[in-house]
């Protein structure tokens, strides 16, 4: 994201720089024995860039420790996984549980349309109208806090209410539609997703208000001009936006009963094993929905901002730099969770297909791309309730912004909830092997590729989460 | 299982209900009890308990190998975390 979006990984480096050099007791390193406790501890310490104050005692760790510590808890809970065989508990435990009945809801999703398209009439307003300088803009901060930053989370966190909100949809809903045969899959989403996030890299879409109306409006025209012509299926499969939070949704313990169009409750996370993804260009989807997480990220390290100059010195342009990079990872991420499926098959010795086990696995990566996003943004999130609240109550000429100060041990929630992610995904992975094979033997060790994947990945989050924060260069 | 002995290179075991193929017969039959079990009769019935009993026991030996991969995991990192100098 660009400059000023930065601030997420600034806050995460600031939560590290703050934490307080003490020498580590006996307590400590009790304490560094249960893997858990030693992660939350040694996270954040790992980035320490020396203390201010000397409030509490933590251990001091290298970061291969604390990386690889990381990794153990997830390698720990994979084999922990192997006592819990009772078929009847994995499936009770991943059934719905109740439906909610909610009264006036057709007045409700009425009134929830409108204001979606309220929200989006308001963005664009302020953007044009309101202050120049990305703090104090309305639409800035509804755009990259509210909704990136919260109405995401809520989509895992709670349900995708996207559909309703969505205000392209309630718009397209009372345009004229053509209804043409629609046959490309979820591939335009991809490209649409990637395309969207390197706009995000390397403009300043986050810090000029008035070039972020102007993405709005051009993706204002796309995807009502792809609903005229398609229909309400390109809101399920070409737009990327849309199915950012479906895909997201799938986590969330509320979800539309599409049985009885009610709304169903589950445990969250246990939706994951439904056989919720059609076909390889919805794995498609999901693996780069997990890899566009990690880029923007990366790209806000120091480590990164040496390697682009080192790039760039031997002649680079930057302009093909961040795409080459963000295609590059991409096809690495895919690559590594195809062998992750193929791998579990030849472990498993079974006859079911590679593209099958995938379309199965794939989505408990989106656990972890939901614990990725919540360490992301949720202290940013935060941090700028009250920004949001002067702006949109005074757009276009808001008093003075504060933000909230985070406590000291809030950077433990994102190395918490990057955790929480991948035992969520290693257990989704479990219940997914159970339902496909009859052995749970060979269920188990179809799950080896995609655990030491899962493990991989958790150290690399880890460490992307506890670096400082770098502006990134070249953009 | 670890003492993974593949019955005739190549053999498929189809199940006669939906035509799913397994590498081994016991495999097969697992599958039968545990997606067909309304429709089994007494022999496949016969041939699903032998397999879930296989089954246990193999699970069984898994669980104490993991079991023991987790004590080393365990005190591998208190080892480490006790004597790693600090920063």
């Amino acid at each position: 994201m660009g400059r000023w979006l930065h601030l997420p990984g600034a806050v995460v480096a600031r939560l590290w720089h703050s934490c307080s050099r003490s020498t580590p007791t006996l307590v400590g390193r009790a304490l560094a024995a249960t893997a858990f406790v030693a992660v939350v501890a040694a996270g954040t310490t790992a980035a320490h860039g020396g203390g201010s104050g000397a409030r509490g005692a933590s251990v001091q760790v290298p970061l291969w420790l604390f990386l690889a510590t990381g990794g153990g808890v997830v390698g720990a809970s994979f084999l922990l996984t192997a006592f819990a065989t009772d078929r009847g508990f994995v499936r009770r435990l991943h059934r719905p549980r109740h439906t909610i009945e909610v009264p006036g809801v057709e007045f409700l999703s009425g009134a929830v349309r409108t204001f979606g398209v309220m929200v989006l009439l308001f963005v664009i307003a302020v953007g044009v109208l309101g202050p120049d300088t990305p703090d104090r803009n309305a639409a800035v901060l509804v755009v990259w806090v509210t909704w990136w930053a919260g109405f995401t989370a809520s989509a895992y966190l709670l349900g995708d209410l996207w559909p309703l909100v969505n205000p392209w949809r309630s718009l397209a809903s009372i345009l004229p539609s053509a209804d043409r045969p629609y046959r490309w899959g979820g591939w335009p989403a991809v490209v649409g997703l990637l395309g969207l996030v390197w706009l995000e890299v390397v403009s300043p879409v986050a810090s000029n208000p008035v070039l972020l109306v102007a993405v709005i409006v051009a993706y204002s025209g796309v995807t009502l001009a792809g609903a005229a012509w398609f229909g309400p299926i390109w809101f399920r499969e070409a737009d990327p936006v849309s199915r950012v939070f479906q895909a997201y949704g799938h986590v969330a313990p509320l979800y539309r009963d599409l049985s009885d169009g009610g709304i169903g409750a589950r445990l969250p996370g246990s939706g994951l094993d439904d056989p919720v993804l059609d076909s390889a260009d919805d794995v498609a989807f999901v693996v780069a929905l997990l890899w566009v997480t990690s880029y923007d990220g990366l790209v806000a390290t120091r480590p990164w901002r040496k390697l682009a100059e080192t790039a760039i010195a031997a002649g680079t342009p930057p302009e093909l730099l961040y795409p080459a990079v963000l295609v590059a990872g991409y096809v690495a991420f895919l690559g590594a969770f195809w062998l992750a499926a193929s791998g579990g098959r030849r472990f498993a010795n079974s006859r079911l297909d590679a593209d099958l086990l995938a379309r199965r696995y794939a989505p408990s990566l989106l656990a972890i791309a939901a614990g990725y996003h919540l360490a992301h943004y949720l202290g940013y999130l935060v941090m700028n309730v009250p920004a949001v609240m002067v702006t949109v109550t005074d757009p276009l000429s808001p008093g003075a912004v504060g933000v909230w100060p985070l406590p000291n041990w809030f950077g433990g929630v994102a190395v918490g909830a990057v955790l929480a992610g991948h035992l969520l995904a290693v257990w989704i992975a479990h219940a997914v092997a159970y339902e496909l094979f009859p052995s749970r033997v060979q269920a188990i060790r179809s799950q080896y590729t995609l655990t030491a994947v899962i493990v991989a990945y958790t150290m690399t989050s880890l460490w992307i989460v506890t670096r400082p924060y770098a502006p990134t260069p070249f953009v | 299982m670890t003492d993974q002995t593949r019955d005739v290179d190549g053999a498929v075991y189809r199940c006669e209900y939906c035509c799913r193929a397994f590498n081994r017969e016991d495999w097969l039959a697992l599958h039968r009890g545990l997606d067909h079990r309304a429709e089994l009769t007494p022999e496949e019935r016969a041939a699903y308990e032998d397999a879930e009993a296989v089954e246990q026991e193999a699970l069984r030996m898994y669980q104490y190998k993991a079991l023991a991969a987790l004590v080393v995991l365990y005190f591998g990192f208190l080892m480490l975390f006790a004597f790693v100098r600090t920063v």
